[in-house]
C-alpha cells in the first residue's frame, strides 16, 4: 500500500509541476526559516545551562528605589552587606563573592627588560576575583593544579586553558610562572582550569583570589565603605535546593530591612535573588557576558518563525483545495473502484508527506547557506553546523509530521468527502464553496503578517537611520581611542606619551580621560549648588578629563571656558540639561559658581558645555560635569587627520610601545564604538527585513495558487463574457480586483497593529522618529504591486484563452 | 432503457448502493440496504460490484497494469494474488502488450476493454454499465456486447444502460424507463436470468 501510495503520489506530483514546485518552493523556504529560528533560540536559550548546577545557582542583586528616579536595578552589593548576606542566609550551600575586573597581563623578562610577552584581555572578557566557594557554585574543571582553597590566598592566578596557551604552546608550562597584571600585581601561576563553556554569561579568561586584590586595595578601588556600590562587586550562591529561593528572598528582604532602612529615608536598597536562569535574559542588570537576550524578543522570535511556517502550510492547503475539483474525477472513479475514505486519506497524505520530506531536506540546506545572514541578525556565533546538530534533526522529525497533518490533513479530508457520483461529474463547488471563504481568509492572514513586518522593517530603518545621522554634540570623526593603565608609573608617562604623539604630524590633538562623550558608563553622585542649603534631588552624572577633552572631541561652550589644567578635582564645566535642572536660566550665571560633590570641598564652574549626547539615543540628556582627576585617566582619545591612517596609527603603536613597554596598544575609532550601541537596534532591522521580504514571498505563492485555482473555476464565466464582448483588460481586471481586495483588507488589518507594536518598540528610545502616513500607503502601495503581477499571469492567461475551447468542455 | 432524463443512471446508482433512493426500499441479499450504515454499504458495494462508465474513467496517472490493479489493492488482495489475478485479466481480454501504456495512449475502445478489466478483476457478482458504449463507433461497440455476453454465460449478473435497441437485446431483460417509472418490463427469451433482487423506484 505505502509503496503504491508512494509512487502514485510521485507521478501526480510530477504530472502538476507547477503546483508542487509552488508548494515546495514555499515549504522549503519556510522550513529554512523555522529552522534558522530554532537554531537561534535553542542557541539562546542554552545559555548558562552548562552549569551542573545551574537550577541552584543565583546571584543576589539589588533594587534600589530612588525618590526622583524611579526604580533602579544593578548587580552591586556593597562589600559590608556582603558579609552579612553570608552569614545570615540558612538557604545558601555555597556563597561566594565576585570582584570584576580587566587588565593587562604579562609575562616578565627575568633579566629586566620590556615584558616577553603581554595581552589585553579581549572584548566582552571579564576577569574575576574571588573565593574557594567559587568552585563549589561554578565547579570549573581543574587540568593542572589546585585545590580551590588556593583561592583564599593572595598573589595567585589560575589561567583557563586557552589564556594560558597564548604564553606557552603547553599551557601547563604556566604553571609556577609569575604574572604582572598592570605592570602593578605579580601573581603566580597555581592552576589551569578548561575554559568555561561558549553559551554562558561568564567568559572568563583567569580566576585571582579576593586576597589578591584587598592586597591592592587602592588600585582595585576596594572601598568597605557601606554607601559605596559598584557594580563590579557581586555575590554568587548556590542555594541549597531549587525550592528555597522565595525563602531566601524574605530572608534577604529582612536583611535589607535592618542594612538600609534607617540609613536614608529616601532611597531604599533592597536584595533579591537573580536565578541563573534569568541571567541571560534580564536586560535590567548589568552582565559580563557578550550580550543579553530578552525572553519577549525571543518570543516574538518564535512566533516570527511559527507564523512563517504556518503560512507556507497556508499555501500547501490553499493549493491542494484548490487542485481538489481537478482531482475529483480520481476521487470518484476510487470510491466506485472501493477505496474507503481512509485509504484516499492515507494516500493523499503521503503526498503531502513527500512534498513535506524533500522540502525539509532542501530547507536545511537553505538554512545552512544562510547561516551567515543568522551571525548578521543574532548572536549565534561562526561554525556551526546544521547537519551534525542532533537537535536539528530532532526538530526536522517533528517538523514534518506536524507539517504534513498541517498542511494534508484538511486537503485530503475535503477530497476524500467528495460523494462518487457528483465528483465524476464534476459537481464539487458545493463541496468546496466553505473552502472558498478559508482560502481567503488564509490569503489574508498571510498578508496580515507580511505587511505588518515591513512595516516593522521600514520604521526600524528609518529610527535607524535618524539615530545615525543625528548630531551627537561631539565629533565622531576619526579619534582614535584607547585604554592605558592608571598605575604610577603610567600616570607619570602619560604626559611624555602625549608628546610623542603629538609629534606624529598626522596626530592632532591627545586627550586623556575617563570616558569618552557617549560611553556605557555611569558615574554619579549627589551634589549641591552654589549656596543652596540642600543637596539636589537628583543626582550629576560625571566625567574626567584633561584640558584637551574638548577639542579632542569637538564639544562646544556655550559660556564661559574651558577649565585650567590640574590632577586633582577643582574646576569643572558643565552641561546645559544641568542648568535647566537646576533653573538657572542664563548659563553665564553660572559661570563662576560652584558645586558640591557629596561632602567633598567646592568645585568651581569655569564653563557650559552645549549638551552632547553621553549615553545611547534610548536615553535622554543627563546633567552632567567634566573635572579632572588625572587618577581616574585610564582612557585616551587621539583626533588624527585625514589621509594616511595606517601609518598614523602604526606610528602610535611604535611611541606607545617605547613609553609603555609592558602595555598593550589596542584600541578603536569612536565612531565603531558608538555604532556598537545600536548593533540590536540595526540586527532588528536586518531581521525584520529578511522575514518581510520572506513573508511577502510565501503570500504570494499562496496567492498565485488562489488566483490559479479562481481563474480555473471561472473558466466558463470568463468564456461566457468574452462570447458576450468582454475585453482582455476588463477581464483582468476581474480577476484581480477580488484579490488585490484582500491585501488592502489585510493591510487594514496590520497597519493599526503594527502602529501599535512598534510605538512601543519606539518608546525605548528619548529620542526618535514619529511613525508617518505614508509608511502605511508604501507598504500598501508594494503588497498591492507585488501581488498584482503575481496574479496577472493567471489572469492574463484566462483572459486571452479562446472562449471556444472553454466553453467546449461542457 | 429509455431518454434523457428517465432515471436510468440514477437508478443504476442506487442498485451500485453509490447513491440513496429518496423512497422506496432496496432489498439486497435479504437485506434493506437504506437501513444498513455507511460503513457496510460501502462494504457490499466492494464486496459484489464492478462499475463500467460511459467515459471509462480510467486514472490518468496510471498504466492500464496499475488501474486494474487498484480495485484489488482496495480489496486488500495480496501482492502475489494480484499479480496472478491481474496477468489472467490481462490475458483474458488480450491487452497484455498494453499493460504499461498510460490511458491516454489508448483508443476509445481498448481504455473501455481496460476499464471492464478493471471493472470484474474482483470477481463482483453484480456489473452496473452506464451506457458502456456510449463513446464507442460499432465495432468498437460490438466487441464490448460480446464480452458481456460472455461474462454474463460464465454466471454474472450484468445492468447495463443503454439507448441502443440493439444493444439492448443482448440481455435477457429489458426495462423501459419514464419519468422515473417503470414502462416496459421484458424478459427476453435468451438464458435463464438470474435476478437476484428487485429494484423498486
Amino acid at each position: 500500500m505505502l509503496k503504491n501510495n508512494l509512487k502514485i503520489a510521485f507521478r501526480a506530483l510530477s504530472k502538476n509541476k507547477v503546483y508542487t514546485f509552488v508548494t515546495f518552493f514555499g515549504l522549503t523556504v519556510g522550513v529554512a526559516a523555522a529552522l534558522l529560528i530554532f537554531r537561534m533560540l535553542s542557541y539562546e536559550l542554552s545559555y548558562n545551562k552548562s552549569f551542573e548546577n545551574h537550577d541552584r545557582m543565583v546571584r543576589v542583586v539589588s533594587e534600589q528605589t530612588l525618590p526622583q528616579e524611579g526604580e533602579s536595578y544593578t548587580v552591586c552589593v556593597p562589600i559590608p552587606a556582603m558579609d552579612v548576606i553570608m552569614d545570615e542566609v540558612p538557604q545558601f550551600e555555597k556563597i561566594t563573592r565576585v570582584k570584576e575586573f580587566w587588565v593587562t597581563t604579562s609575562l616578565p623578562d627575568p633579566n629586566g627588560g620590556p615584558p616577553l610577552k603581554k595581552f589585553n584581555m579581549e572584548t566582552d572578557q571579564t576577569a574575576f576575583f574571588t573565593e574557594p566557594a567559587f568552585f563549589d557554585i561554578f565547579q570549573p574543571e581543574w587540568i593542572i593544579g589546585g585545590p580551590a582553597e588556593i583561592l583564599s590566598e593572595p598573589g595567585v592566578i589560575i589561567l583557563t586553558e586557552s589564556f594560558a596557551s597564548k604564553f606557552y604552546d603547553d599551557p601547563a608550562q604556566a604553571m609556577g610562572q609569575t604574572l604582572v597584571l598592570d605592570n602593578v600585581v605579580e601573581v603566580e601561576v597555581k592552576g589551569i582550569i578548561k575554559d568555561f563553556h561558549d553559551q554562558t554569561d561568564f567568559p572568563v579568561p583567569f580566576l585571582s583570589s579576593w586576597e589578591t586584590m584587598k592586597a591592592h586595595r587602592n588600585y582595585f578601588f576596594y572601598d568597605e565603605n557601606m554607601g559605596s556600590c559598584s557594580s563590579n562587586n557581586q555575590l554568587f550562591g548556590l542555594l541549597k535546593s531549587q525550592d528555597q529561593l522565595e525563602e531566601a528572598n524574605t530572608v534577604l528582604a529582612g536583611i535589607s530591612e535592618k542594612l538600609y532602612r534607617r540609613e536614608n529615608q529616601n532611597s531604599f536598597r533592597k536584595h533579591v535573588l537573580q536565578p541563573m536562569s534569568a541571567l541571560h535574559f534580564d536586560e535590567r542588570y548589568g552582565h559580563s557576558g557578550t550580550h543579553r537576550t530578552s525572553m519577549s524578543r525571543l518570543r516574538i522570535l518564535g512566533i516570527v518563525g511559527i507564523l512563517i511556517l504556518i503560512m507556507a502550510c497556508f499555501n500547501f492547503i490553499n493549493l491542494a483545495t484548490a487542485q481538489a475539483s481537478l482531482r475529483a474525477k480520481e476521487v470518484g472513479v476510487r470510491k466506485t473502484l472501493g477505496s474507503s475514505k481512509r485509504q484516499l486519506i492515507s494516500q493523499f497524505l503521503t503526498e503531502t508527506a513527500l512534498i513535506v520530506f524533500g522540502a525539509l531536506i532542501f530547507g536545511l540546506v537553505l538554512a545552512s547557506l544562510c547561516l551567515p545572514l543568522l551571525q548578521r541578525i543574532s548572536h549565534v556565533p561562526e561554525g556551526i553546523n546544521l547537519f551534525s546538530d542532533p537537535q536539528v534533526w530532532l526538530f526536522l522529525g517533528g517538523l514534518s509530521i506536524l507539517v504534513t497533518l498541517l498542511a494534508g490533513l484538511y486537503p485530503s479530508l475535503v477530497l476524500s468527502r467528495f460523494k462518487p457520483i457528483r465528483a465524476l461529474r464534476n459537481q464539487v463547488p458545493g463541496n468546496l464553496s466553505g473552502g472558498v471563504a478559508l482560502r481567503k481568509s488564509l490569503v489574508v492572514l498571510q498578508f496580515v503578517v507580511a505587511q505588518g513586518l515591513v512595516i516593522g522593517a521600514i520604521i526600524t530603518l528609518l529610527q535607524l537611520d535618524y539615530i545615525r545621522s543625528r548630531d551627537l554634540g561631539f565629533s565622531d570623526d576619526l579619534v582614535y581611542t584607547f585604554g592605558i593603565g592608571i598605575d604610577s608609573s603610567t600616570l607619570e608617562k602619560q604626559l611624555p606619551l602625549k608628546q610623542a604623539f603629538l609629534e606624529i604630524p598626522t596626530v592632532e590633538k591627545v586627550s586623556f580621560n575617563s570616558d569618552q562623550p557617549l560611553s556605557g558608563n555611569t558615574w554619579s553622585s549627589n551634589f549641591r549648588y552654589d549656596t543652596r542649603p540642600e543637596d539636589e534631588q537628583f543626582s550629576i552624572n560625571l566625567k574626567f578629563a584633561d584640558t584637551d577633552y574638548r577639542e579632542t572631541f569637538g564639544l562646544s561652550l556655550v559660556a564661559g571656558q574651558w577649565y585650567e589644567k590640574s590632577d586633582t578635582v577643582r574646576q569643572c564645566v558643565v552641561n546645559e540639561t544641568l542648568l535647566r535642572k537646576l533653573g538657572v536660566e542664563r548659563a553665564q550665571d553660572a559661570v563662576g559658581k560652584s558645586l558640591r560633590l557629596g561632602a567633598s570641598r567646592k568645585v568651581e564652574i569655569t564653563g557650559v558645555v552645549e549638551d552632547f549626547h553621553t549615553h545611547s539615543l534610548h536615553q535622554e540628556h543627563d546633567p552632567l560635569m567634566i573635572t579632572t582627576r588625572k587618577a581616574y585617566y585610564w582612557e585616551a582619545g587621539a583626533k588624527i587627520r585625514p589621509g594616511n591612517i595606517q601609518g598614523t596609527l602604526s606610528a602610535m603603536q611604535k611611541a606607545f610601545d617605547e613609553i609603555l613597554p609592558e602595555q598593550v596598544f589596542e584600541g578603536r575609532f569612536l565612531d565603531e564604538n558608538i555604532a556598537e550601541f545600536y548593533a540590536d537596534e540595526d540586527r532588528l532591522a536586518t531581521t525584520c527585513k529578511a522575514f518581510g521580504l520572506l513573508a511577502i514571498l510565501i503570500s504570494c505563492l499562496g496567492l498565485f495558487g488562489l488566483a490559479a485555482h479562481s481563474a480555473q473555476q471561472r473558466v466558463k464565466e470568463i468564456g461566457v463574457r468574452k462570447v458576450l464582448g468582454a475585453s482582455t483588460t476588463g477581464i483582468v481586471g476581474l480577476l484581480s480586483r477580488d484579490f488585490l481586495k484582500l491585501v488592502l483588507i489585510a493591510l487594514l488589518v496590520a497597519a493599526p497593529l503594527a502602529w501599535f507594536l512598534m510605538q512601543r518598540w519606539l518608546d525605548n528610545f528619548a529620542y526618535r522618529i514619529d511613525i508617518q502616513w505614508w509608511v502605511f500607503v508604501v507598504t500598501g502601495g508594494l503588497a498591492v504591486l507585488v501581488a498584482f503581477l503575481t496574479i496577472s499571469y493567471q489572469s492574463l492567461r484566462a483572459a486571452m484563452a479562446n472562449p471556444v475551447d472553454s466553453l467546449r468542455n461542457e | 432503457m429509455g431518454p434523457s432524463g428517465a432515471g436510468k443512471s440514477t437508478l443504476l446508482n442506487i442498485l451500485g448502493l453509490l447513491d440513496q433512493a429518496n423512497s422506496g426500499s432496496y432489498q439486497l441479499q435479504g437485506e434493506a440496504v437504506e437501513n444498513l450504515r455507511e460503513r457496510k454499504r460501502q462494504e457490499l458495494h466492494k464486496k459484489h460490484m464492478g462499475f463500467v462508465f460511459q467515459a471509462y474513467y480510467l486514472i490518468d496517472d496510471l498504466t492500464v497494469y496499475e488501474n486494474i490493479e487498484t480495485p484489488l489493492i482496495y480489496r486488500k488482495v495480496k501482492k502475489a494474488e494480484r499479480q496472478a489475478k491481474v496477468a489472467e485479466t490481462l490475458d483474458r481480454f488480450n491487452i497484455v502488450a498494453k499493460k504499461d501504456l498510460f490511458p491516454h495512449q489508448l483508443s476509445g475502445g481498448q481504455q473501455q476493454l481496460v476499464g471492464i478489466a478493471r471493472a470484474i478483476v474482483a470477481q463482483p457478482k453484480l456489473l452496473l454499465a452506464d451506457e458502456p458504449t456510449g463513446n464507442l463507433h460499432s465495432s468498437q461497440g460490438e466487441v464490448i456486447m460480446d464480452l458481456f455476453k460472455k461474462l454474463h454465460r460464465e454466471g454474472m449478473t450484468i445492468i447495463q444502460v443503454t439507448h441502443n435497441e440493439k444493444y439492448a437485446h443482448y440481455g435477457s431483460r429489458i426495462i423501459e424507463l419514464q419519468d422515473g417509472f417503470i414502462r416496459k418490463d421484458v424478459a427476453l427469451q435468451t438464458p435463464a436470468s438470474t435476478y437476484s433482487k428487485q429494484p423498486q423506484v
